[in-house]
């Protein structure tokens, strides 16, 4: 019995043949991915779909494959591998661009003026000691005043002048200037990305906050809803007294002041543990808020020498007329 | 009675630390069978030894007067003022100490200021505005105050001149004798 031509009609019947393209099928071997952009035969898409889709796919995997098998093969014990080369293809960016952040106060004035940002470098060269110093911070540059054994005193001195303290005092009021200056700069770019988003909120229905944040807001608002409908309720006039309760409303209870026991329990942080705690707590000054010296000048701090003299010369040249600036400028 | 939460707790410390510093901890961590605590009582801050603190929990609270040793008491704004009961204590731990002349302890005690020509001796290195412990010339403390001057800069300043700022003096016990404890 000869059941080749069965055979043969079977085989037929259940593999694909490999379809012709005009455009060479594009594979990426990095990616494992092949782009097969040629046209779609519209009459086999509507007559027989699944078959045609096969096709299709076979085609494409066929062409990846082989030229997965073009690659050069390392033999090992678990068989023959090979690496796959960096992918081709460029792939879209998953997140958004992150927001361009808000310009400082100086450096919207240097954009405005055109002035570049030449940044300093940390540290500088010391010419005594023959070696790189840091510009700022521990054994910084910018203490060389302080910690030197010998100052020229200026002529007009006073002579209970301290001058290293003279130079800590002015590097103290530079670093309060600064972080003031920080805090201006971030509060405005808070509250600029604030007004900005409440308006893009309510035009596109989009904010720039992040979901922490909104998350924050949206507790607090509660919170303080919450609140505000607690007062409001007692606000009749039998103080909520005689008011008709609702039904399965849970009773709300005043804050109970709540201390610590008398007798010291077993269990937990002793409270000598804790007066250590709070005692570690203000000799370190965590939590405790830095005072910085009004103004920036002068010994005490609270006057602005500079200032006062601006003022004193601008007051000199009104009651003078246009002579008696210069000289007020030099009066203290 | 009751102890203090963190907040009086800090309160009382930063009082506490102007007069004697880091020696604050010698109040708080002491050995096991010489242990004391801090109690509020009334806004009154007692410090006192933990076996008499057992005891006086079996007193109800209206009938318990006073306990331990009076450090000082709390303002209905929370703020809180040593009192001169704590001079013991404070004296023991001084870290700053002004000594006053003869001639200077009885206007001292009547509650004035100590001025320049009443001083007699200074601890070295006091800085401005710091806290100091007074003593009269036999080493017996009066009270306390506050510095006005560094001791440097005492030496500038006219014999009529505020040294120490008075705070507390042991006149108190007799002028003050109805609202003390």
């Amino acid at each position: 019995m000869d059941v080749t031509q069965q055979l043969a009609d079977y085989a037929a019947a259940t593999t694909t043949a490999v379809l012709d393209r005009p455009n060479p099928i594009i594979t990426d071997a990095g990616l494992l991915a092949a782009f097969d952009n040629t046209p779609v035969d519209a009459d086999e898409y509507g007559s027989n779909l699944n078959p045609h889709l096969l096709a299709l796919t076979l085609t494409s995997t066929q062409a990846l494959i082989s030229s997965l098998f073009a690659l050069p093969t390392k033999s090992t014990s678990s068989g023959p591998i090979t690496l796959l080369p960096t992918p081709a293809t460029l792939l879209p960016r998953e997140k958004p661009l992150p927001k361009p952040k808000p310009l400082t106060k100086w450096e919207r004035f240097a954009k405005e003026k055109g002035i570049s940002h030449k940044k300093k470098e940390k540290h500088v060269w010391d010419e005594e000691k023959q070696e790189w110093v840091a510009r700022w911070g521990k054994d910084g540059k910018n203490r060389e005043k302080e910690g030197q054994w010998l100052h020229e005193v200026k002529a007009g001195e006073d002579a209970d002048l301290d001058p290293a303290s003279t130079a800590r005092s002015d590097r103290k009021a530079r670093i309060a200037k600064n972080q003031k200056q920080q805090a201006a700069n971030i509060a405005a770019a808070a509250n600029q990305s604030s007004t900005s988003t409440s308006a893009s909120a309510s035009s596109r229905g989009v904010s720039t906050l992040s979901q922490e944040q909104k998350k924050n807001l949206r507790e607090r608002r509660k919170e303080e809803l919450h609140r505000s409908m607690l007062l409001s309720k007692t606000a009749t006039a039998s103080l909520g007294k005689y008011d008709k309760a609702i039904e399965n409303e849970p009773k709300v209870k005043g804050v109970k002041r709540k201390f610590e026991a008398n007798v010291t329990p077993t269990s937990g942080k002793s409270e000598k543990e804790n007066a250590l705690d709070v005692l570690h707590r203000l000799e370190t000054g965590v939590g405790k808020v830095k005072k910085s010296k009004k103004g920036g000048e002068g010994d005490e701090g609270g006057l602005n020498v500079r200032k006062a003299v601006r003022f004193q010369g601008k007051v000199d040249r009104v009651a003078g007329g246009g002579a008696g600036g210069k000289k007020g400028g030099k009066r203290k | 009675m009751r102890p203090l939460t963190e907040e009086e707790t800090k309160a009382v410390f930063e009082k506490l630390a102007n007069y004697i510093g880091k020696n604050l901890v010698h109040l708080i961590d002491r050995d096991e069978d010489d242990a004391y605590c801090f109690r509020l009582h009334k806004d009154r801050v007692y410090y006192l030894p933990l076996p008499m603190l057992h005891y006086a929990t079996s007193v109800a609270r209206p009938n318990l007067i006073s306990l331990g040793t009076c450090f000082g008491k709390f303002s209905k704004t929370g703020k809180f003022k040593l009192g001169i009961t704590c001079l013991d204590w404070l004296a023991k731990y001084a870290k700053y100490k002004v000594w006053i002349k003869p001639s200077g302890e009885l206007p001292f005690l009547y509650g004035n200021h100590v001025a320049k020509a009443h001083l007699g001796r200074i601890t070295e290195d006091t800085p401005e505005h710091q806290g100091v412990v007074v003593y009269n010339m036999a080493d017996v403390p009066l009270g306390f105050g506050v510095t006005a001057r560094s001791t440097i800069d005492t030496r500038k300043l006219d014999p009529t001149g505020i040294i120490v700022f008075h705070q507390a003096d042991v006149g108190e016990f007799l002028r003050d004798e109805d609202t003390m404890f």
